[in-house]
């Protein structure tokens, strides 16, 4: 299966899958930069999509899929945009840990695609994310990539 | 700002450096950070610098490789490639073969070199005199440890060295007594009629000669004595007519709360008027410039500062980090692969330059680190 089928086979995302990066919000349209967008293979708002069947969990944003040229399955960005702040590590870093826990369950479809889990900046980035801040999120799977997600074509 | 721009010298092919009240060069392993300095130190002080070596019977016979080999140390001839190198201080052409050659009347020292290999200047626990070491090393060395060995015989005799209730601020002394000495006290002994540098309550038994100190007590000795030479006791600020202070890898041998002091340190020794230029490895120095530059910005109080280095909110202390605060900071990554030197000061973490984001190759590994976890935990099966 590829990203959208996969997305459609996916509890609560059935109609989610959005083409290229329809899913973001405009706002949030200029924090993501994609080297072509004709590889993209989709986009799914997982926020708004859960809000109902799961509205108490700490939900992950977006899942944002590409076609590199060196790899043969399409990668999954799960991006979550937010503020950037050190106090916000252990909110994001919960979030990140519902997604691998729900990617295990339900999102589970999704699973098999090679993926990062990246906080994207929703603001101003100056902020430094401490040592153990970093291993903490590390170690949940978790990166900070700055204001902007850079997706290039070869990975 | 002061502009030093040194072209093909040695492994350094373009360094333009603008420099500032404090100065931090940053880079991997001999990618011409030490030759930047001790050039500086010789545009700044030639006649001092060639009155000192001729003192001490150094003869280069008016010739630049000669001269080169006795002032940066044996074998260094070899950085200055006749007709490519060039050096530009102020704007000016320095025309190195001509000062080589004619010695300049030396004036009053402005620059005050405390070098990497400091630890050497320490033999049996006492400073070594300029014509201790072989012809063929560095000046700045020689020099350094001939300063330190007057400072103690001059300035100490049969004094306790540290704690020194006429030298540093309390606070500082009460830092290093937490963060150095461990409750040591560094004093002078004899053993006959020789004099040694001692750890301990008190002559004799319980005193810890040199060779059982800890590395981090052998490399700090001599910083605290060149800090000691550069805030001397009295009401004025600064020594004689020095404006400028060099120091090498001040992070050497030390932990990072030793870090900390010693950085503390290097703020009041800004807000006493000297220019500093520091050469490190150490992510932590970078980590309290990032922390400058955004304070500076956020225009926060001193209060911060002092907190970040859980150093007491004094009213000495409050006047230190407020200067720290205030002065410009100027950090330069001296690029090995390419023989560039790029100025990252803005110190970005998310900058697209790696030498920036990377903070010249020292957050690099944990960068890679952090990635690499990150990606294996994300993808765990």
């Amino acid at each position: 299966m590829n990203f959208k089928e996969s997305v459609a086979a996916t509890p609560h995302l059935k109609n989610s899958f959005c083409e290229g990066l329809q899913a973001l919000r405009a706002e949030d349209k200029p924090h993501i930069e994609v080297e072509d967008t004709r590889k993209l293979a989709g986009s799914v708002d997982v926020d708004t999509a859960l809000q109902k069947a799961q509205p108490q969990a700490n939900r992950w944003d977006f899942a944002i899929a590409y076609n590199h040229t060196n790899r043969r399955e399409e990668f999954v960005y799960w991006t979550e945009l937010h503020t950037a702040s050190n106090s916000q590590v252990k909110v994001v870093t919960k979030k990140a840990q519902w997604l691998v826990c729900w990617l295990k369950n339900e999102g589970h479809p999704l699973a098999g695609f090679e993926r990062d889990i990246l906080w994207v900046s929703s603001g101003a980035t100056s902020f430094n994310l401490t040592g153990y801040q970093q291993k903490q999120m590390a170690a949940a799977g978790l990166r900070h990539v700055g204001s902007k997600l850079r997706i290039r074509n070869k990975r | 700002m002061k502009s030093l721009h040194i072209q093909n010298v040695g492994q350094i092919k373009n360094a333009s450096l603008e420099l500032g009240d404090l100065n931090i060069f940053v880079g991997p392993q001999a990618t011409g950070k030490s030759i930047a300095l001790q050039l500086l130190k010789l545009l700044i002080d030639a006649g001092q610098v060639q009155e000192e070596m001729g003192k001490y019977g150094l003869d280069w016979s008016g010739n630049l490789p000669d001269f080169l080999d006795a002032y940066l140390g044996e074998g260094m001839r070899s950085i200055w490639k006749e007709g490519e190198s060039q050096i530009h201080w102020l704007g000016k052409a320095v025309d190195l073969a001509q000062m080589a050659k004619r010695r300049r009347k030396a004036k009053a020292e402005e620059l005050f070199f405390i070098p990497a290999q400091r630890v050497l200047t320490l033999r049996d626990g006492w400073p070594r005199p300029f014509t201790d070491y072989s012809p063929g090393d560095p000046f700045a060395v020689r020099e350094f440890s001939e300063k330190l060995r007057a400072l103690v015989e001059t300035e100490f005799s049969g004094e306790s060295l540290f704690p020194q209730s006429k030298r540093l601020k309390k606070e500082f002394r009460d830092l290093l007594e937490r963060d150095v000495f461990s409750k040591f006290a560094l004093k002078i002994d004899k053993v006959r009629s020789q004099k040694r540098l001692v750890l301990g309550a008190g002559t004799g038994e319980g005193s810890l000669p040199y060779m059982v100190w800890s590395a981090g007590q052998r490399e700090f000795v001599p910083l605290l004595l060149g800090l000691y030479w550069l805030m001397p006791p009295s009401a004025v600020a600064r020594r004689g007519e020095i404006k400028w202070v060099v120091l090498e890898e001040l992070e050497m041998g030390l932990h990072p709360r030793a870090i900390s002091v010693v950085l503390l340190l290097v703020f009041e020794l800004i807000q006493r008027g000297y220019r500093v230029c520091l050469s490190t490895h150490s992510s932590q120095v970078l980590d309290a410039m990032w922390t400058l530059k955004h304070l500076r910005e956020a225009k926060a109080q001193p209060e911060v500062l002092l907190e970040v280095f859980a150093a007491p909110k004094t009213p000495g202390m409050l006047k230190i980090a407020d200067a720290a605060l205030t002065k410009s900071v100027k950090v330069h990554y001296f690029d090995g692969a390419s023989g560039v030197s790029r100025d990252i000061s803005n110190l970005d973490p998310w900058s697209e330059e790696a030498g920036e984001s990377g903070w010249g190759g020292l957050s690099e590994f944990s960068g890679r680190a952090n990635e690499a976890v990150a990606h294996a935990v994300a993808n765990a099966k």
